[in-house]
């Protein structure tokens, strides 16, 4: 069925543009960042010349409802070659911004974030110890795995960032790997 | 005391949106020497007009202030409309409330009538101490230098000299003919652009009225509308201009090869040169920079090659049988005197190479013009149809849009021009070769024009791929040297991408090269883009800020031919209107030095950026004076005068300090 | 002897320490130390941070930028991803006054404060601008000798390239990768999807099958117009997809031969005459073969 345009959510847009895609208003459309976009070209439903003007015309809950914009690979092709200074990608960051503020979240997504959280990685796999010691190295990496203090001072910055503010994951306190 | 006609104008509703013309209608009447105050819808209109002229008649006023729109457009209405009213038109004084009031304060209703009272009010003080002025007036030259000998610069040249004005034609290149001659076709007739040119190039180059300095460029401008005085350098040929025939032998035995920047580099031409075959005048120059004698001569001082003048005995080779080679040529300067001055030096086409997601470096990626070049009779290949790297002839072809145009980092504006060319470039390929693939990748297609749409449409009959909504994102090198151009096709939603023999690029069109230093010699104003900026895009579109110099053709923004030859012939028109009548009248609103009060300290002399003053007198008793004819009004030496001994009429010091006295008082 | 501060990150550290090694072992050899940037975490990934909250993001930058300053040392990092999370907020912080200041706000109340003396380096820049090609044709003890190379040097590190101080100069057509095989004794030649995603990422999260069409066509066209003996990519997480998922391919029939694949850094550290095995010790794929033809000897 026809998409009805003068019922759609006018305020989305604005909602975008605080959240970091400013200069969404500048795309005329003209093609040039999806031939060569990842998500385009892998057939994902809405690379981001769609996306854009998906939120121009406000379809908040089409867009929300897919998951296309969480499979941008962030390469940046985008911002590199457009002719109106779009910046595309912070319109997506921008569009991610307001899924997780509605809770639509892929998984790992939420797991990376805990990881984050626990460890101060976001990709925290399994059997890595012995990995490092088969090449010589130290157990744990330089990182906030090998300092504890700072891991915790990491995780106080977190808890006072708007990463606790969306809520989408309870940050304790005392929370060891 | 003067009896002061105050008329407020809503402007429709651009003035009377924001301010209230009732409230201040009223207001004006309480002004001291004022008589009659009105309000109307359109004071321009012929009735608004009349109510002026009925209150001069009927001895209610004898001076007018008019709060409407702008003095740029509208002063010389009112004032017009005073004088047929019967007082002298300089008695008449506007008050912009409009695009210095309502425009500016729309959402300040209360704000914006404040302000109108104010600016009438001051009006209004002004206007108790204006006096009566007279235009003077001075001869029109009736002839006219045209720079630039394109098909803009030709069709005004033909226009003027036709109606008994003679033309001077100043063109750089050796040849007239700009940008259309290098063409193949032209749209949207089709009409094969050097049969319909060069009948007209003929034209010029015979007309009486008519002379063709090529080879030339403007050295200096002086004077003013109706006497310039311009300087001409005539660029040493090398070759004596009435001696050669033309008959080419010369280029044949020149040994010196130099890349040939008419075709854009993909070929070579010789040092000692014919521009094209069809050049008008078909003369040869010498290009000094890259003559094996004047490059010997300046590193030794002994010559290496005379080869275009002695020919080569020992072989059998002879020179120039003209004998018109001349090494000792000097350029030339000659002065010019003039009523006016028309510019058309024309565009260049922005080149591939900041393009770089579009593989440059390929040569088999080229631009519009040099695809131009290619596909036409007189280019590099002789109107073969053989691709750059290795000469085959391409099958498959990607025409590509918007590059360097519609861009922020390169050019906002449209060119306007490459949506129909690359419909006309591809048509040429298909109509010769009906087997060719060809694929045009567009943002929007913008054939507005006459039968523009039908040519689009057309081609599309012919079996050519058209992509919407698709500004290419890359264009790759293949190995064979083959093109991948990826683009997205709005229309499928998808990317797409198809592999060519070649890609033609439509690059932007940009003001010719030197068009900043060349708008500082006539005091010319650019737009934001380098273009030459005229008075107002729809009402004076040929005109420019200095009076007497006219514009046509790209110098004033992209167009196509059509364009620019109803544009050149406008200007042909505004300038024999200026020039014919035979008399130029002069504004009153100019400075003047009273004598006596000038203590001759000179401190105005310099600040003037006209050169219109000048320091005379005997003997260390000297004044100043001001040619009237060169002042513009613009106030700097009156404003300056230690001894205030400058007037500038029409804003006297009395005028100006009462306005000032008026609005800072603080009553509303 | 310069100095900088390596960044591991999450990849190099967990699933590629063998590059790791490979960082640790090359530059102290070209003449440079190393700084842990003890307390370092994650850049923070693209699909973390930047998707909550740009300041958040940018703070948590700022986190591993501090660090680095309070080292006086410059970071260095092997993973394109690092490298353009690190810059991308480097340069928005410096950009954007009204950003650095609300950034400092959040990181006041741990007792921190952006300042900005550090800058972010990708190794690929740092050893072609800082310690050039002849310094590393000096260190080598093994010469290449030809070997054809198809160079993968990632999306992150070439746009977006106002964000890169040091980006290169035509981000369309990268050749310090390239450059830097070349000096090692390879030829890298350039083949046309050189600049397209691997499909490595986010999206590979999302959806594998989605991202393995794009690597496909990337192997398509490596092996159409190249046919190279190895791969070597600038960015760790290219190395990654080339690693593992080429055998995947295969397994399933849709790819009929696997290019062996590595990090530059480990070609570096080969060639300056690291232990070949150790260093590509967490390939998936069998490096036996190209092992031997690169060192020349039975390994």
């Amino acid at each position: 069925m026809a998409i009805i345009l003068s019922e759609m959510d006018k305020a989305f847009i604005s909602e975008i543009k605080e959240r970091g895609g400013f200069d969404i208003h500048a795309c005329v459309q003209c093609g040039k960042c999806a031939a060569t976009c990842p998500l385009s070209l892998a057939g994902f439903p809405f690379y981001i010349k769609k996306l854009i003007h998906a939120i121009e015309c406000g379809m908040r809950e089409e867009i929300m409802e897919d998951s296309s914009m969480w499979a941008c690979q962030s390469c940046n092709r985008c911002v590199e070659v457009c002719p109106q200074d779009v910046k595309p990608y912070e319109v997506l960051l921008a569009l991610r911004r307001a899924a997780v503020r509605e809770l639509s979240v892929p998984g790992n997504t939420i797991e990376g974030l805990r990881n984050l959280y626990k460890t101060g990685h976001a990709v925290y796999p399994k059997g890595y110890q012995a990995r490092r010691k088969a090449v010589g190295l130290s157990e744990e990496p330089p990182s906030t795995l090998s300092f504890p203090e700072m891991l915790e001072q990491f995780q106080e910055f977190l808890r006072n960032s708007e990463l606790n503010e969306v809520g989408l994951f309870p940050m304790k306190k005392e929370e060891k790997k | 005391m003067s009896k002061i006609g105050v008329y407020v104008c809503h402007c429709g509703e651009n003035i009377a949106g924001a301010v209230d013309c009732k409230a201040v209608r009223e207001y004006s009447e309480s002004l001291p020497g004022v008589t009659v105050a009105r309000e109307y819808l359109f004071m321009c209109s012929d009735p608004g007009q009349d109510i002026i002229k009925q209150d001069i008649k009927a001895g209610l006023v004898d001076r007018v202030v008019v709060a409407a729109c702008t003095p740029r457009t509208h002063e010389a209405i009112f004032r017009k409309a005073c004088e047929e009213g019967g007082i002298n038109k300089y008695l008449c004084e506007m008050a912009n409330v409009r695009d210095q009031d309502s425009w500016a304060h729309w959402h300040d209703k209360d704000g914006a009538t404040l302000k109108a009272r104010r600016l009438i009010r001051s009006a209004v003080a002004k206007a108790n101490h204006l006096e009566p002025l007279m235009e003077s007036s001075g001869d029109a030259i009736k002839s006219v230098v045209i720079v630039g000998g394109g098909v803009a610069g030709m069709f005004s040249a033909l226009d003027l000299a036709e109606m008994g004005i003679k033309v001077y034609l100043v063109e750089k290149e050796p040849s007239i003919g700009g940008h259309m001659i290098k063409l193949d076709k032209t749209f949207p007739t089709m009409d094969c652009s050097a049969c319909i040119l060069t009948p007209k190039m003929v034209e010029v180059a015979q007309h009486p009225n008519i002379e063709l300095l090529s080879y030339s460029e403007v050295e200096s401008v002086a004077g003013h509308v109706g006497d310039f005085k311009v300087t001409v350098k005539k660029k040493a040929r090398y070759v004596d201009f009435n001696t050669c025939t033309g008959c080419g032998v010369c280029t044949e035995v020149c040994p010196a090869k130099v890349k040939n920047d008419y075709n854009y580099n993909m070929d070579t031409r010789k040092a000692a040169y014919i521009q094209f075959p069809q050049a008008v005048p078909k003369k040869a120059q010498i290009d000094s920079a890259n003559c094996l004698y004047f490059k010997s001569m300046a590193k030794t001082g002994k010559p290496a090659c005379q080869i275009c003048q002695k020919g080569i005995p020992a072989k059998n080779i002879a020179g120039c049988p003209a004998n018109a080679i001349n090494f000792g040529q000097k350029d030339e300067f000659i002065d010019l005197n003039v009523g006016a001055i028309l510019l058309a030096t024309g565009f260049k086409p922005m080149p591939k190479d900041p393009f770089k997601e579009y593989s440059p470096q390929s040569p088999n990626v080229v631009t519009a013009m040099e695809f131009e070049r290619i596909i036409s009779a007189t280019g590099p290949t002789e109107g073969e149809l053989k691709r750059p790297s290795d000469g085959n002839k391409p099958k498959s072809f990607a025409f590509v849009s918007c590059v360097g145009s519609r861009d922020k980092k390169h050019h906002t504006y449209c060119s306007k021009v490459c949506c129909m060319y690359m419909f006309k470039e591809a048509r040429i390929v298909k109509e010769k070769y009906p087997d060719s693939e060809i694929y045009l990748f567009f943002i929007d297609v913008r054939t507005p024009g006459k039968d523009f749409d039908e040519f689009h449409t057309y081609c599309r009959e012919m079996g050519m791929h058209v992509i919407k909504g698709s500004r290419v994102s890359a264009i790759d090198e293949l190995p064979n040297g083959n093109l991948r151009v990826r683009g997205f096709d709005s229309d499928l939603g998808q990317a797409v991408e198809v592999e060519v023999d070649m890609a033609i690029l439509a690059t932007a069109i940009e003001p010719a090269a030197g068009t900043e230093e060349f708008a500082r010699k006539f005091s010319l104003c650019q737009g934001a883009e380098g273009f030459l900026k005229e008075v107002h895009t729809k009402l004076y579109p040929v005109e420019t800020s200095t009076k007497g110099v006219f514009l046509a053709g790209c110098i004033q923004g992209p167009k196509d031919i059509p364009e620019s030859i109803s544009q050149s012939r406008a200007a042909a028109s505004a300038a024999a209107a200026l020039l014919i009548p035979g008399k130029i009248t002069f504004d009153p609103l100019i400075s003047e030095v009273n004598a006596d009060k000038c203590s001759g300290c000179g401190v105005c002399t310099p600040l003037c950026p006209y050169g219109a003053i000048s320091m005379v007198g005997t003997n260390g008793d000297t004044r100043a004076q001001i040619e009237s004819v060169l002042c513009t009004g613009c106030g700097v030496c009156a404003a300056t005068c230690p001894s205030r001994a400058i007037t500038l009429h029409g804003f006297s010091t009395e005028a100006v300090e009462a306005q000032i006295v008026t609005l800072a008082r603080r009553y509303r | 002897m310069k100095k900088v501060g390596f960044f591991v990150g999450c990849n190099t550290a967990f699933n590629r320490p063998d590059n790791e090694a490979a960082v640790r072992y090359a530059l102290p050899k070209l003449g440079v130390e190393i700084d842990n940037l003890d307390g370092q975490t994650c850049c923070p990934a693209f699909g973390t941070m930047p998707s909550i909250d740009d300041a958040a993001w940018a703070a948590s930058s700022a986190w591993n930028l501090i660090i680095a300053e309070e080292r006086g040392v410059d970071i260095v990092t092997t993973c394109g991803s690092c490298y353009g999370s690190l810059s991308e907020s480097y340069h928005n912080l410096h950009a954007k006054p009204a950003l650095k200041e609300k950034v400092n706000e959040q990181l006041a109340k741990i007792g921190k404060q952006y300042k900005g003396t550090s800058q972010v380096r990708l190794l690929v820049n740092y050893l072609h601008n800082e310690i050039g090609l002849d310094a590393i044709k000096q260190a080598s003890v093994i010469n290449l000798n030809g070997l054809k190379i198809a160079v993968q040097p990632g999306c992150h590190t070439i746009w977006p390239s106002k964000a890169y101080f040091e980006g290169e100069s035509d981000a369309f057509h990268p050749a310090r990768l390239r450059a830097l095989v070349e000096a090692l004794g390879g030829i890298a030649p350039s083949y046309s999807r050189l600049t397209d995603c691997c499909g490595m990422g986010a999206m590979r999260s999302a959806s594998p099958e989605r991202s393995m069409l794009l690597f496909k066509k990337k192997l398509e066209t490596i092996n159409t117009e190249l046919a190279p003996d190895l791969i070597v990519t600038g960015c760790n997480s290219c190395l990654m997809q080339f690693d593992m998922s080429q055998d995947q391919l295969q397994k399933k029939g849709e790819i009929e031969n696997v290019i062996p694949a590595m990090h530059i850094m480990q070609l570096l550290a080969i060639c300056l005459g690291a232990d070949p095995k150790q260093i590509t010790a967490m390939s998936v794929q069998n490096m036996d073969e190209i092992l031997n033809k690169i060192c020349g000897v039975k390994i």
